[in-house]
């Protein structure tokens, strides 16, 4: 049984309050979803419900938070733990210990259990999340899933009745995001376990969810409801809800089977009236060479083959995505075509010229790269000093850095994207916009602030802007959309279409199905090494089971991918 | 590749785990003979003792996974080698002249001999010896149950130790990572200044971790003060240990074995209680205590019986003290140390 009373919080330094005046009831027993844009102070509620906001924060909280008749703030997180078990989104920066059982039993010899019972509870929660035949491994052998998992049952250990989750699966892929969330529906139903989870991927949790809290970012009341109650007063939500309220569907279907029942009828209905329209395509023709072209590369790490002979071409104009399961070798791919990876068969060239005795840093110039993780990339003081060093690095003159520029030469810059002129030496390269690349990534009141503050979608943009100042002809991104909520997503999705109808040649790794159905030209299926599948989305995706988006599983046979492509019938 | 590497694991059976303390005993026993002989005759047989042991504990899959950690043989072969040219360089002793350089060459002129020779390539061996003995342990005692040797009353710096063990590699791991991002951003590595678009990541990255991680410590309870302190213990192991180091000052220095000797007494006393005093203000338990064995008995006294062979006069000691200067001789040997020296193999019984 959790209260919260008027409770506002705010950190240590800060103008504002984080949270503001919230009053909540929940009820036990229950899966309880929170959401709300990034920034709306998700992750400070949670900490409010063991007490680590603000005994281990600092700053100033008021109002009353009630947890089992506890109040967190005068028991302090020690006592709680007994009540309120946390797993945070990384699963690595949860560890103490480097095996499975030792990181269990870490909480039961803090609590000074006798060694008898110990042994029993740690045995006992190994079951309750089948872990028993992972017990003796080191954690650093296990795969994302399994962690997330060993940090969920470290924190059961002491038996709380609350199992608090914050963002568990943004790490992960689809596949191990699924094997976690299964495990929480199963503690929910077969213990009772109150569950509260914070959570963006909501076309994977919603079939689950009791019940919505939705915590907003301007101020307005918080919402805590039933699950359809909730999606129906809300922006952000999966393609098929979207779908459901566009068309009026009651009442709104929250899982593919519900839909069905829905989108049966009305695409029959549809289809006697001729009104079914193909999804609407990005029309592109292939000029020229591609911009990045690989011809049987292989790569192995000792005795593994990562990649057995990979052709792939992209050209200028065009969003290629490709996916497929971990360690097929998509990163590796990626990794070998800006040379951080070198290929022991096989050739690559970036525009015409092969990547052999390239350094890396000078295939960057004209290949931006944005790593899985783009904390790794910044350092700089401010958002605009970051662009300004890449520009440094690159030996670009300070005289031809211009900082204030009319929109003239805004048009100048997005045309100078296309047809990167690589003969031109550095000294008399294109004058480098940065102000117009901020305000391209909507960064521009941003310039001063400093990278490692901003919500993981600006700092996602700063990493962007710090790789594509030098406009590079061509650009590769890892799993962008990791920890991103669907604005973020959206903004992103704007970019590369941007970026691509100014003639890009942009590559996408990723796990997100419904991302690749918004920006996929061309997608690719990878498995051990070798390229499976390549084509139309529409082509490659719909049939896939793992692959296919919610609304290619609703329509069948239509070729639809996103929610817009449906509306496009009206 | 992993699932592999078990498949092989799994083939061949490794022996029940000992306890940690039985292979420090051992340890301990192949530190002190390794730093005591220099006897080819005793070097080998220690450092046949410990490949056997090695063979036994140490896996293949093990093996496999250590890619980057050098490998004993691969060590014995630099070592051994460098310090035979070195020894022989350095040494101008010995009888059996191999080859002469002029006199007017600096450092490499004069009379290059076997002797030199010989004992430089003894010292590599015993150096290799000692290598090879720490790699078996790194390999099948588990940090964690090293750690748990520790006294209950420093089990905040346990914690901090095992989290520090488990923090390294990934820190590690990040600066390939960073590095690579820089890269990227087309920085080059050049002078000392350009390492420092690495260095402010790598901090902000870790401090980030250290937060998290200390942050899920204390949502899983762990609390490093306890909620009511006691200053008397830890003033108690303070005073126990400044009087042991009196009492050794009396004893070694101003030769007063009687006051000494008892002030070491009095202190270790002291030192013991204070700790014991401490332990009891962090209330904790171990998981799966390490179990004392017969066979840890066994590994013990076989380490203790070669310890004893080596340090009481009972045995010929001087077959342990061999030196090949001025002539080469064939090393004294004393069967009984020899039949001893079996006991370094009883971690490969069973």
């Amino acid at each position: 049984m959790i209260r919260l009373e008027h409770l506002t919080y705010t950190y240590p330094g800060a103008a504002s309050p984080a949270l503001s005046n919230i009053s909540l009831d929940l009820p036990d027993g229950q899966l309880i979803l929170l959401i709300g844009p990034s920034g709306a102070g998700k992750s400070t509620l949670l900490r409010c419900l063991n007490g680590l906001a603000p005994h281990f924060s600092g700053g100033a909280i008021s109002g009353v938070v009630r947890v089992n008749g506890y109040d967190p703030v005068a028991a302090t997180p020690r006592v709680l733990s007994q009540h309120v078990g946390f797993v945070f989104q990384d699963p690595e920066a949860q560890f103490v210990t480097d095996r499975v059982e030792d990181e269990i039993a870490f909480a039961l010899e803090n609590a000074a259990m006798a060694p008898a019972a110990m042994r029993v509870r740690v045995e006992e929660t190994l079951d309750l999340l089948d872990l028993t035949p992972l017990r003796d491994r080191p954690l650093k052998q296990l795969s994302g899933g399994e962690r997330q998992r060993v940090a969920i049952a470290a924190a059961l250990a002491l038996r709380p009745s609350i199992l608090v989750l914050d963002e568990p699966t943004s790490q992960l892929d689809p596949k191990s995001a699924e094997d976690v969330l299964n495990a929480l529906v199963r503690l929910n139903h077969d213990l009772g376990l109150t569950v509260i989870l914070a959570e963006h991927r909501l076309e994977r949790v919603l079939p689950y969810v009791d019940s919505i809290i939705y915590l907003p970012d301007d101020g307005s009341p918080v919402i805590f409801d039933d699950a359809r109650a909730v999606m129906k007063q809300v922006e952000l939500t999966p393609p098929l809800v979207t779908v459901g309220k566009r068309l009026g569907w009651q009442p709104l279907p929250l899982t593919i089977k519900e839909g069905l029942r829905f989108s049966r009828p009305w695409l029959t209905e549809q289809r006697q009236r001729d009104s079914v329209r193909p999804r609407h395509r990005h029309r592109f023709v292939r000029t020229g060479a591609p911009y990045l072209q690989a011809r049987r590369v292989k790569v192995r790490y000792g005795a593994q083959e990562v990649l057995r002979g990979v052709d792939l071409e992209v050209w200028p104009g065009e969003i290629v995505v490709l996916m497929g399961r971990n360690g097929a070798g998509k990163t590796t791919l990626l990794r070998s075509l800006v040379g951080l990876v070198r290929p022991q068969a096989g050739d690559i060239y970036v525009n015409g010229r092969p990547n052999k005795e390239r350094e890396v840093a000078d295939i960057c110039r004209q290949v931006g790269y944005l790593p899985q993780d783009p904390n790794t990339l910044l350092f700089a003081e401010s958002v605009g000093k970051e662009l300004e060093v890449t520009l440094r690095n690159h030996g670009v003159e300070r005289g031809n850095w211009r900082l204030e520029i009319s929109d003239q030469e805004t048009e100048q810059f997005s045309d100078s994207v296309s047809g990167v002129n690589l003969q031109s030496p550095i000294t008399q390269a294109p004058a480098f916009p940065i102000t117009s690349l901020l305000k391209r990534l909507n960064l521009l009141d941003k310039a001063d602030a400093y990278p490692r503050d901003l919500s993981v979608g600006e700092r996602q943009r700063v990493a962007l802007a710090a790789i594509t100042v030098t406009q590079p002809g061509a650009l590769l991104l890892d799993e962008p959309t990791r920890g991103l909520d669907y604005a973020a997503k959206r903004t992103l999705e704007q970019l590369l279409h941007g970026w691509r109808n100014d003639g890009m040649a942009i590559l996408v790794v990723t796990h997100d199905v419904e991302l690749a159905a918004a920006i996929a030209d061309r997608v690719i299926l990878m498995s051990q090494g070798e390229i499976i599948a390549e084509g139309e989305p529409s082509e490659v995706m719909a049939t896939s089971p793992l692959f296919a988006p919610q609304i290619a599983k609703l329509f069948p046979e239509t070729g639809w991918l996103t929610a817009d492509d449906v509306s496009g019938v009206k | 590749m992993n699932d592999s590497l078990h498949a092989q694991g799994a083939r061949f059976r490794l022996p029940r785990p000992l306890h940690p303390l039985a292979w420090a005993s051992w340890l301990a026993a192949i530190v002190m003979l390794l730093t005591l002989t220099r006897n080819p005759l005793y070097l080998g047989m220690t450092l046949g003792a410990i490949a056997l042991v090695r063979w036994r504990w140490v896996s293949a899959a093990d093996e496999a996974e250590q890619v980057l950690s050098l490998s004993p043989w691969r060590f014995g072969l630099i070592v051994v080698t460098t310090a035979a040219i070195f020894n022989m360089a350095m040494v101008r002793v010995g009888m059996t002249v191999i080859f002469t350089l002029p006199a007017w060459i600096p450092l490499f002129g004069g009379a290059w001999t076997l002797e030199a020779l010989l004992y430089g390539a003894l010292n590599g061996l015993a150096l290799t010896g000692l290598f090879a003995g720490f790699t078996v342990i790194n390999r099948v005692v588990p940090v964690r149950a090293l750690l748990r040797l520790i006294p209950r009353a420093f089990y905040p710096v346990a914690v901090v130790i095992s989290i520090a063990v488990t923090f390294a590699p990934t820190t590690l791991q990040q600066i390939q990572q960073i590095r690579e991002a820089q890269a990227v951003r087309g920085h080059r590595l050049r002078g000392v200044r350009s390492w420092l678009p690495l260095a402010v990541p790598l901090l902000e990255g870790g401090l980030e971790r250290s937060l998290q991680l200390a942050e899920a410590m204390v949502a899983r309870g762990f609390a490093s003060g306890s909620e009511r302190t006691e200053r008397w213990p830890q003033l108690l192991v303070l005073a126990g240990f400044a009087t042991v180091v009196v009492g050794w000052l009396l004893q070694l220095v101003w030769k007063q074995p009687m006051w000494g000797g008892g002030l070491l007494v009095v202190g270790a006393a002291t030192l013991l209680f204070g700790l014991w005093r401490a332990g009891r203000h962090h209330p904790h338990t171990v998981y799966r205590p390490e179990v004392w064995r017969t066979r840890d008995w066994l590994v013990t006294a076989g380490a203790l019986l070669v310890m004893a062979a080596y340090l009481l006069p009972v045995f010929d000691r001087n077959t342990i003290f061999y030196y090949p200067y001025p002539a080469l001789s064939w090393p004294g040997f004393d069967w009984r140390i020899g039949m001893a020296m079996l006991g370094l193999l009883t971690p490969a019984l069973g």
